[in-house]
């Protein structure tokens, strides 16, 4: 099933025209920026708490968006390779 | 038959009649009726490009009550259509896209909008053979209908709407000049105050009847053009116009929701007082516009521009008298008319105006849904026996579930069927019909995706049934193992609850969508937490297996219910940008990776 999604999905940017491309590129860089500011934020609020529960959530967030941000860099590679097609 | 049903073909029979024994009528109602159509292919047309276009610039027009103004003004120029302006401005305040004071704006804008159709008519249509422009319209019109491409369709309906507008403005010319031979309706004239009466009566008559001020208009304007009315009656029937497409908008509200009926008492208002101050006014208005008219040129004997300029003047004026207590009323409104209260509850966003282009049907859906999931969030916030006001606080939710000694009294089946499933069936129903109109086809994954949002929430409130049941059961226990697990359970879906309502509370997009993805990873850290623990009680014989297997199915329970909560809100959220949701939004498998690295860090070495 999520294979199938993922075919889907890839058809459906391969038959976009240019520049449905080009605006889904820029979206998810646009997005990447953004997350990497809030990962700046986590940081920075990281470093001012002591209290310990309130820390790992802070951590689970900080996490969260590392891995966010690498799906989304691995994303822009796909795109990138698509558009060298 | 229903008195509703039998209004059609009585008119109808009454036309056929008149047409039938008064055949000098018949070029005048054909005028009105090529007009009419001409205005409904214009409309027609502006619809397919209202697809984006004019929302985007309708939402970038809204912060400033001047850009309101401009926007309703320029628009309803541009369209010759100030009933597509006000249905739009409705949708968009019931959705709650822009404000109330937004869309009077708006709405003052489009009345000034809707005078240049009498300058339009006054000024070129009853001088040029305008049929003769109308005709290569027309022609060109039905070809470009005929084509398959969107945009090409909408500009062939563009062009058939002012071909028909044309022609309807050059039959009413030829009718009036054709009746006049016949019979002479300037012997009907009245003055004074009587008449001044009278003749709004009839505007505005004739305006609700044709659902059409600017009909009206071509009518008033031709028929003084041909002599039939005098020119005071001609300025009082303008008069009436005006107050009729307020009535129109009125009666269009009455279907809309809260916010729609506010901007049409608003729209009433605003007309009322307007045509009240030119009855008041009208020597002095009458003045004023020969002085003007002397200014710009216009001849003393020029009663058709003069009659525009006055209906231009005394809107304008209506406009200036309300624009510093545009906010005053827009307050006044939301007090005076409140949403009256049902025994099960009622959509507050859906109803059929939303339809009208693809962002108002979407945006009306998610904020149904945002609504039922307020009501979900609120029940079983009381399942677990907390306040909705606690967990909209900041107050310690260990405390609160701590000092608990008695639960909620709460009958949830009934709570189900009363707030949740009659909304659910709504928000089905109304995507139903959403699913099948030609011109939301763009958003039907967006739809969809909202459907299935508002069936997660329901399952969620179907899920609390069963832990609810044992909460009662278990979650007070004598027992001091067996609490603290229920009180765990408790306050991790009321912490939850406080998130995911925090997370509502501010602006959609995709960046708040993808933050329930941490909550997902901290929903499964807990939850194999307490499963460990659990293991831990039974080996240390602190729990019976038969208790702790309750506890596991409550646990069971409670990660369907947040699961399910979860993956609304991330729909929610996403404010449209479902793709990338998808896209960068952890799946199950690497929530779990990262719920397992993050375990095997915090496990002490």
């Amino acid at each position: 099933m999520k294979l199938k999604k993922l075919l889907e999905k890839v058809e459906k940017f391969l038959s976009a025209d240019p520049d449905t491309q080009a605006s889904e590129r820029k979206k998810v860089r646009e997005l990447l920026r953004a997350l990497k500011d809030k990962a700046k934020a986590l940081r920075r609020q990281l470093e001012e708490i002591e209290d310990g529960e309130e820390r790992e959530s802070l951590r689970t967030r900080l996490d969260v968006v590392r891995a966010q941000r690498m799906k989304g860099v691995e994303r822009i590679k796909t795109l990138r390779k698509k558009k060298a097609l | 038959m229903t008195r509703k049903q039998l209004f059609v073909p009585t008119v109808l029979l009454g036309l056929a009649i008149v047409l039938w024994f008064a055949s000098d009528y018949m070029e005048i109602a054909v005028g009105v009726a090529f007009f009419l159509f001409g205005m409904h292919c214009l409309e027609e047309g502006f619809k397919v490009f209202t697809g984006g276009t004019l929302e985007r610039v309708l939402r970038r027009s809204t912060d400033r009550l001047w850009k309101c103004l401009l926007f309703g003004t320029a628009s309803t120029t541009v369209m010759q259509s100030s009933t597509l302006v006000s249905l739009i401005t409705i949708s968009f305040v019931s959705a709650e896209m822009i404000a109330l004071a937004a869309g009077i704006g708006i709405i003052m804008g489009a009345n000034i909008g809707t005078t240049t159709g009498a300058w339009l008519i006054a000024g070129l249509g009853l001088r040029v053979n305008i049929a003769a422009y109308a005709m290569p319209m027309l022609v060109f019109g039905v070809v470009m209908l005929m084509q398959s491409a969107k945009g090409v369709k909408g500009v062939g309906y563009l062009l058939m709407g002012a071909g028909f507008l044309f022609f309807g403005i050059h039959y009413m010319k030829e009718g009036f000049d054709t009746f006049q031979g016949a019979m002479d309706l300037s012997a009907y004239s009245m003055s004074g105050l009587a008449g001044v009466l009278m003749f709004t009566l009839i505007g505005m008559l004739m305006t609700v009847i044709m659902q059409s001020s600017h009909a009206s208009l071509l009518i008033i304007i031709t028929a003084l053009a041909a002599g039939q009315v005098s020119y005071e009656n001609a300025l009082a029937m303008a008069i009436g116009a005006n107050l009729g497409s307020a009535i129109t908008t009125a009666l269009g509200g009455l279907a809309a929701n809260i916010g729609g009926r506010r901007l049409a008492a608003a729209h009433v208002i605003f007309n009322v007082i307007s045509a009240a101050v030119a009855i008041t006014f009208i020597g002095q208005l009458s003045w004023l516009v020969g002085w003007l008219a002397s200014l710009i040129g216009i001849r003393p004997d020029d009663y058709l521009l003069q009659l525009a300029l006055f209906h231009t003047i005394f809107n304008v004026l209506g406009v200036v008298i309300l624009v510093p207590v545009v906010g005053v009323l827009a307050s006044a409104l939301e007090r005076w008319i409140k949403p009256a209260p049902q025994s099960s509850e009622q959509p507050l966003y859906l109803y059929a105006d939303a339809l009208e282009t693809p962002e108002t049907a979407v945006t009306a859906v998610r904020k149904e849904v945002q609504h039922l999931f307020d009501n979900a969030s609120g029940l079983i916030a009381h399942g677990i026996s907390l306040k909705r006001s606690t967990i909209d606080s900041d107050a310690s939710l260990q405390e609160a579930i701590a000092a608990t000694r008695r639960h909620f009294p709460l009958d949830i089946e009934a709570a189900y069927e009363e707030k949740i499933k009659s909304l659910h069936s709504e928000i089905v129903g109304f995507i139903a019909s959403a699913r099948s109109q030609k011109n939301l086809e763009a958003v039907s994954d967006e739809l969809y995706a909202l459907r299935q949002a508002s069936r997660d929430v329901a399952e969620a409130v179907k899920g609390m049934k069963h832990l609810h049941t044992n909460l009662v059961q278990y979650g007070l226990s004598e027992n001091t193992a067996v609490r603290a697990k229920y009180d765990a359970i408790r306050l991790r879906l009321g912490k939850l609850l406080r998130q995911l309502r925090q997370l509502m509370q501010g602006e959609t997009g995709e960046l708040r969508a993808l933050e329930v993805d941490a909550a997902r990873v901290d929903l499964h850290k807990t939850s194999r937490k307490m499963l460990d623990e659990l293991d831990e009680l039974i080996r240390s014989h602190k729990l019976r297996p038969a208790i702790a297997t309750s506890i596991m199915n409550d646990e069971n329970y409670l990660m369907q219910i947040a699961s399910n909560l979860l993956d609304a809100a991330q729909v929610v959220l996403a404010g449209g940008a479902v793709d990338l949701k998808d896209g960068l939004s952890l799946d199950r498998i690497e929530l779990k990776e990262l719920a397992s690295q993050q375990e095997a860090t915090e496990r002490p070495k």
